[in-house]
Order: structure tokens, then C-alpha cells, then sequence
């Protein structure tokens, strides 16, 4: 059982990290923007700009879980 | 013995009869006695007068999650001292236990993060009982789970993350620790040091608001089932379907939490500088 329980546990662990931490990273970018702009008076331009950081480390932080950048935890 | 050999003689035709009236009688009593509103809370077993209002805590008696969260303390506290009061080399039932649990998370430490993984236990263990505790109390009727409010989740995923940082700055240094934010490639560091931030910031979002959602959805489709468990087939419902549903989603989630909390440290401790041989 040690052998085989483990796996397909920490498959569905991996797999069930994906769709909330690319949303996350998403909210977290623009929420950063947003209080950046709020801040700064530079109305739409770092919004935009930390969103779309948002999304690109939502994606990184996705192709790291799948294992296809970096180096894939077994 | 006997109804359920007068069902069989029939040809299997009288379980659906019986099903049948059951609906019907079901129906009837749910037109006739149909409540205005469905509960969304139970009441809570365990209740203490509010001692902390001065502190700010609002209510006529403390929130119901706080109070579930010294209960889940005191089973485990009362739990560790039981299991450990006289330890011996022949282990007795609770000792042995308490033996498999620790063989367990530490076996799962040592293939997580490998050779270094042994010092971690104590954070994981306790982080793994903790949220196992209370997502399985959430079970019973009248308990509720700590980990259906957001607000002991976010506790849990903040103490992770602030955790994992804090060994990888004690493992690599201060620099070092940024140093691995930036990527291999120079020109980009700046852009790729914003977004492993933004990455990094993401992650206790995303532990806590896992861990929260799937346990309080369970246990609202649980209160509603069982508020109207006086129609006699959400009863059945709920012990068929979602309760074996909702221990297997207890232990997965907790498993789901301390694993991805053993990646988390074990890329915070070793990322980077690959296999130190000693």
C-alpha cells in the first residue's frame, strides 16, 4: 500500500494546484498594480503592467507544477 | 430477515414498490410540512460565553470557529500526552499509533524532500494533524470545522509561506535566497524577479483559499442535507453519498496541503545549488 497510495495522492495534490494558483497569481498582479497605482497617481499604466506579471507567473508558476520548465519534482 | 426475504420472492419487482411509496410519502410530507427557509448553519455543540470582548471580539458568545479551534487543540494536545506519557519498547495500542502516524509523515518528508527532510516534522506533523483533525470533526453533526472560515486557513497558509522563506534564508543567506528569484539569464532578472514575487505572493492565496473552499462546500451541502433530514431521503443521501464523499475529501485535502508545503520548502531549501555532498 506505501508503494502505490502515495502516487496517485500526490497526482491529484499536483493536478489540484493548478487551476486556483493561476488565478491567484493573476489577482495577487493586479491587485498589486491597482494599490501601486492608487499610490502613485499613474492611473492605468502599472494596473496593466502588473497584471499582465500576474498572469505570466501564473503561467510560470503552471508549467512549473506540470514539470515542463525547471526541474520537474518527482 | 423476513421482509428481506419476502423482497427477494418477489422478483426484485418490491424494492421498487417500497422505493416508490417512499418518494411519494416523501413528497407528500414535504408539500404538507415544507420549511420557509433551509438552515445554512447548524447550531454548534460546543459553545463558550464571549470572555474576549474586550479584545474586540464581537457576539454574545465566542465565533463558533475559534471555539472549534481549541477544541481540535485540546484533542490533539490531550491526544501527544496520552500517546507519549510512558513510552516503552513494546509499544501498547496508543503508542503504536501515535508510531505509525509519525512513521507516516516522516516517511513522506523523506521522499518529498529527501536526506534534510527529518527536520521538518514538527511544523508539517502539526500543520498535518491540525487541518486532518478538523476536517474530519467537521464530519459529525454539531461540530464545525475550523477550516471551513477563511480566516484559520489564511493563518495556516501565512505561517507556511512565511515559513519556507524563513528556512531558505537560513539555509542560502539573504542574497543568495533573492539571487535564485532572478532566473539564469541576466537581462531578464528584473522581470523575472517580479514575477517569481508575484508567483510567491500567489502561493498562500491559493493554499488557503483551496483548503477553505473545499471544506466549507462540503459542509454547506451537509447542512442543507441534513436540515432537511426530517424528509427522510436527504438523511439517506447524506449517509451514502456525502459522507464517505467528504472523509475522503478531508484526508485528501490535507494531504494536498502539507505536500504542497513540503514543495514549497524543499524548493526553498535546495533550489538551485543542487546535491551537497557530505
Amino acid at each position: 500500500m506505501p508503494n502505490e497510495e502515495p502516487s496517485v495522492l500526490k497526482q491529484l495534490a499536483r493536478l489540484s494546484t493548478i487551476g486556483v494558483t493561476l488565478v491567484a497569481a493573476t489577482a495577487i498582479g493586479l491587485a498589486i498594480g491597482y494599490g501601486l497605482d492608487r499610490w502613485l497617481g499613474t492611473s492605468p499604466w502599472l494596473t496593466l503592467t502588473f497584471t499582465l506579471f500576474g498572469i505570466a507567473a501564473g503561467f510560470v508558476n503552471l508549467f512549473r507544477d506540470v514539470g515542463l520548465i525547471g526541474r520537474g519534482r518527482q | 430477515m423476513a421482509t428481506e426475504a419476502t423482497k427477494k420472492r418477489s422478483g426484485g419487482k418490491g424494492i421498487w414498490i417500497l422505493l416508490g411509496i417512499l418518494v411519494v410519502v416523501n413528497l407528500a410530507l414535504g408539500i404538507r410540512f415544507a420549511p420557509r427557509h433551509v438552515e445554512l448553519e447548524h447550531p454548534a455543540i460546543v459553545q463558550l460565553p464571549n470572555f474576549l470582548a474586550f479584545l474586540g471580539v464581537p457576539g454574545e458568545w465566542m465565533p463558533p470557529h475559534i471555539t472549534f479551534t481549541w477544541l481540535v487543540m485540546a484533542i490533539l494536545v490531550i491526544g501527544g500526552a496520552l500517546g507519549t506519557r510512558a513510552l516503552r519498547p513494546v509499544p501498547g495500542p496508543l503508542q503504536n499509533f501515535v508510531e505509525v502516524v509519525i512513521e507516516a509523515f516522516s516517511g513522506l518528508l523523506d521522499q518529498m524532500i529527501g536526506r534534510q527532510g527529518r527536520q521538518f516534522l514538527p511544523f508539517i506533523g502539526t500543520a498535518g494533524l491540525f487541518i486532518l483533525t478538523s476536517n474530519l470533526l467537521g464530519n459529525i453533526p454539531g461540530f464545525r470545522p475550523p477550516t471551513a472560515n477563511w480566516n484559520t486557513t489564511v493563518a495556516l497558509a501565512v505561517t507556511v509561506f512565511l515559513y519556507y522563506n524563513y528556512c531558505g534564508i537560513r539555509k542560502h543567506g539573504l542574497l543568495n535566497y533573492l539571487k535564485h528569484f532572478c532566473g539564469p539569464v541576466l537581462p531578464l532578472a528584473p522581470i523575472m524577479f517580479v514575477i517569481e514575487f508575484i508567483g510567491h505572493l500567489a502561493r498562500p492565496v491559493s493554499l488557503s483559499i483551496r483548503l477553505f473552499g473545499n471544506i466549507f462546500g462540503e459542509e454547506s451541502v451537509i447542512v442543507i442535507l441534513l436540515s432537511l433530514a426530517w424528509l427522510v431521503m436527504p438523511y439517506f443521501i447524506w449517509l451514502g453519498i456525502m459522507l464517505p464523499l467528504s472523509l475522503f475529501t478531508s484526508v485528501v485535502q490535507t494531504f494536498v496541503f502539507i505536500m504542497l508545503s513540503m514543495v514549497y520548502i524543499a524548493g526553498a531549501v535546495e533550489e538551485g545549488h543542487g546535491e551537497e555532498h557530505h
